[in-house]
């Protein structure tokens, strides 16, 4: 890490900093959820002390920042011609707390938003919000030290690791650089780098669930076929009911739908987010079902995170956050049916 | 449709927007036409500026209200100031279509997709074979060819479906036969008592046509079903594999590879398809894997 871009403050000036951010922009941080406690997700901030800089993984990622739950894309008149209107939220706003590994999917749906030809909504939303992220202590779910997560710095404008009873501040941009201007910092020291390091060096040892190979070598694994036992295993637990893909930092496969004003003269089109383990999803109009089996759709989803996009975009489309297998209804485990992919795997290429 | 006697103008070099904001652009139904019970085929003209696409791509037209769904151009690419799509009635989108009268308003996206491949067709035989409404997308293509009919050899049109009363575009089929030499062969799965010409599937005519594989392609499109008979037919007469051109199917919705309804292993059907050589289908197992609902 280079010494020329961290700066040091103490822990308690990290309210100062949410509080003067607040004053300029909305800011979207970690909270406490008020349904369940002890869990966390990304909400608008009410009070500078909502920001909970210690959370666990939230439900859902912060994606929805970029891309909601429910957007709305543009307006329709009836007329002759209709008109259509694009609707655009324009504030800028703050994202922060931002984990490395929700970091590394605003790097990945960077990549597929912007693949030509780019998508104007999701640059447009990214455009405006200015990224703090944060290191974090993994949980028994957390695998980013298998999918090369765990230090991700892109793209944020500011990483704050907690060095004991100061945060240790590396700056990333001119925004990063101007947000510190807003507390009390002093200039880094070689204990305080050695601190970060330690740091990192003791979350990677926190984290227990790993891949038994390399991530790379999981396309070749995958593109060789087969395994249709395995999925169809794993299948036999699934209910298809897409929380795994709902909970996903990287999913991005939307549907659109129109709503009607009640004077049924005009209305709006909205995206939502899809779900590809859905019986709908891959539905054609002729009737057909090019997904119809469980395993397939079970199956497909390995297929586009650790094939089809490693090799569009160059990166497993995974981050190791464990969120769909937090999530996941009937305690399918990412790693644990990723490690069985790869025993099957070398059996099958063993002859047993 | 009357084959253009204008100098062609085939604009190969569609442009994609740089950036997709998915805003329609407005539209207006200037006629349609009912072609079966089922299919009616609607003449659209945008509000600004034309519509330059290239035989086999396609547009999401959208029912304000409705919904946006996914059409084949199948009018004759050299005409951009309008064109036609045909609609058969299936779904939610398709059923707001049939309920407009000429004159409404619509929005269209694109033209979005791969064509089919033209200019390497050319100089060779033309063999078009389409299932259903697959005749849609092939229509263009069809338009095409009869207006650089020096640039092809035999013009071979083979189009199954499953009843007489569906046939669609007969007095298409019936003018490209007299009027530019185009060999026509129909054939219905279910004859009516006026039906005088054979019966059968699409496969039984083709098992007649000799061709010469050396300088041929096909184009075929249908359901899903028909794309592994058609090919293993055109296989036995020796047809390579990249000589053999499929237009697929599926639930398009942004159609520029980011919604993912489309994906085929690891294609997208919108951007690398719809119209696909089967040598780059070989290999990849949802190109064909589709399963009627009713089989379950």
């Amino acid at each position: 890490m280079e010494k020329s871009i961290c700066r040091v403050f103490p822990v308690r000036g990290l309210v100062t900093l949410v509080e003067q951010l607040m004053q300029k922009h909305p800011v979207m941080g970690p909270r406490e959820r008020a349904d369940q406690p002890g869990f966390y997700k990304f909400d608008w901030l009410e009070t500078p002390e909502d920001f909970i800089p210690e959370y666990t993984t939230t439900t859902l990622p912060p994606k929805k920042a970029f891309f909601p739950p429910e957007q709305t894309l543009f307006r329709f008149q009836s007329g002759l011609p209709p008109e259509f209107r694009m609707i655009r939220e324009n504030f800028p706003f703050v994202l922060a707390g931002v984990h490395p590994c929700d970091l590394a999917a605003l790097d990945m749906l960077d990549r597929a938003y912007g693949h030509p030809p780019a998508e104007s909504l999701w640059h447009e939303n990214r455009r405006r919000a200015v990224v703090i992220a944060m290191d974090c202590m993994p949980d028994d779910y957390c695998f980013c030290t298998s999918v090369g997560t765990c230090d991700e710095r892109f793209p944020c404008d500011l990483f704050l690791t907690n060095i004991g009873d100061e945060y240790l501040a590396e700056i990333y941009s001119s925004k990063g650089q101007q947000i510190l201007t807003g507390v009390r910092t002093r200039g880094v020291r070689e204990r305080d780098l050695k601190k970060a390091e330690q740091q990192r060096r003791l979350k990677k040892e926190a984290v227990s669930a790993r891949f038994n190979s390399p991530v790379a070598r999981l396309a070749g694994i995958l593109e060789k076929g087969g395994l249709t036992d395995v999925w169809k295993q794993i299948a036999e637990h699934c209910y298809s009911c897409g929380s795994c893909n709902i909970t996903c930092p990287t999913c991005f496969c939307f549907n659109m739908h129109d709503t009607f004003d009640f004077t049924l003269q005009g209305g709006t089109r909205h995206r939502s987010w899809d779900s590809c383990q859905l019986l709908e999803f891959a539905l054609i109009a002729g009737g057909e079902n090019m997904r119809a089996e469980r395993w397939q759709r079970v199956r497909h989803r390995w297929y586009r995170k650790f094939l089809y996009l490693y090799r569009q975009f160059g990166r497993p489309y995974c981050t190791g956050c464990g969120r769909c297998s937090r999530a996941c209804t009937a305690d399918i485990n990412m790693v644990d049916v990723t490690n069985g992919l790869i025993d099957g795997a070398r059996s099958e290429a063993a002859g047993v | 449709m009357v084959p253009d006697r204008r100098p062609p103008v085939y604009n190969s070099l569609i442009s994609i927007p740089e950036k997709i904001s998915y805003v329609p652009e407005p539209a207006v139904i200037s006629r349609i036409t009912d072609l079966t019970e089922t299919e009616k085929l609607f003449l659209l003209k945008k509000v600004n500026g034309n519509l330059a696409f290239s035989a086999g791509q396609f547009v999401q037209v959208s029912v304000p209200g409705y919904g946006e769904a996914p059409f084949s151009v199948c009018s004759s690419p050299l005409d951009t100031d309008s064109f036609e799509i045909c609609v058969r009635s299936v779904g939610h989108v398709s059923d707001a279509l049939h309920s407009l009268s000429p004159g409404d308003g619509l929005g269209i996206r694109g033209p979005y997709g791969r064509g089919f491949p033209v200019e390497k067709m050319k100089y060779n035989d033309l063999l078009v074979v389409a299932g259903g409404i697959g005749l849609a997308p092939l229509r263009s293509l069809i338009s095409y060819a009869c207006v650089h009919r020096k640039y092809f050899g035999r013009l071979i049109v083979v189009y199954g479906a499953k009843t007489p009363s569906s046939l669609l575009f007969r007095e298409d089929l019936a003018r490209w036969e007299s009027d530019i030499g185009m060999r026509v062969y129909q054939i219905v799965d279910e004859p009516d008592n006026a039906w005088k010409g054979p019966t059968g599937v699409l496969t039984d005519p083709l098992k007649e046509i000799r061709i010469d594989p050396q300088r041929t392609v096909a184009a075929v499109v249908g359901p899903p079903v028909v794309f592994r008979f058609v090919a293993m037919e055109l296989f036995n007469k020796n047809l390579q594999e990249d000589r053999i051109y499929f237009s697929l199917e599926r639930r398009f919705q942004c159609g520029v590879g980011k919604c993912g309804h489309c994906q085929l292993n690891d294609m997208y059907v919108c951007q690398n398809g719809p119209v696909f050589s089967y040598a780059e289908l070989v290999g990849r197992s949802e190109a064909a894997e589709a399963r009627a609902p009713e089989d379950e």
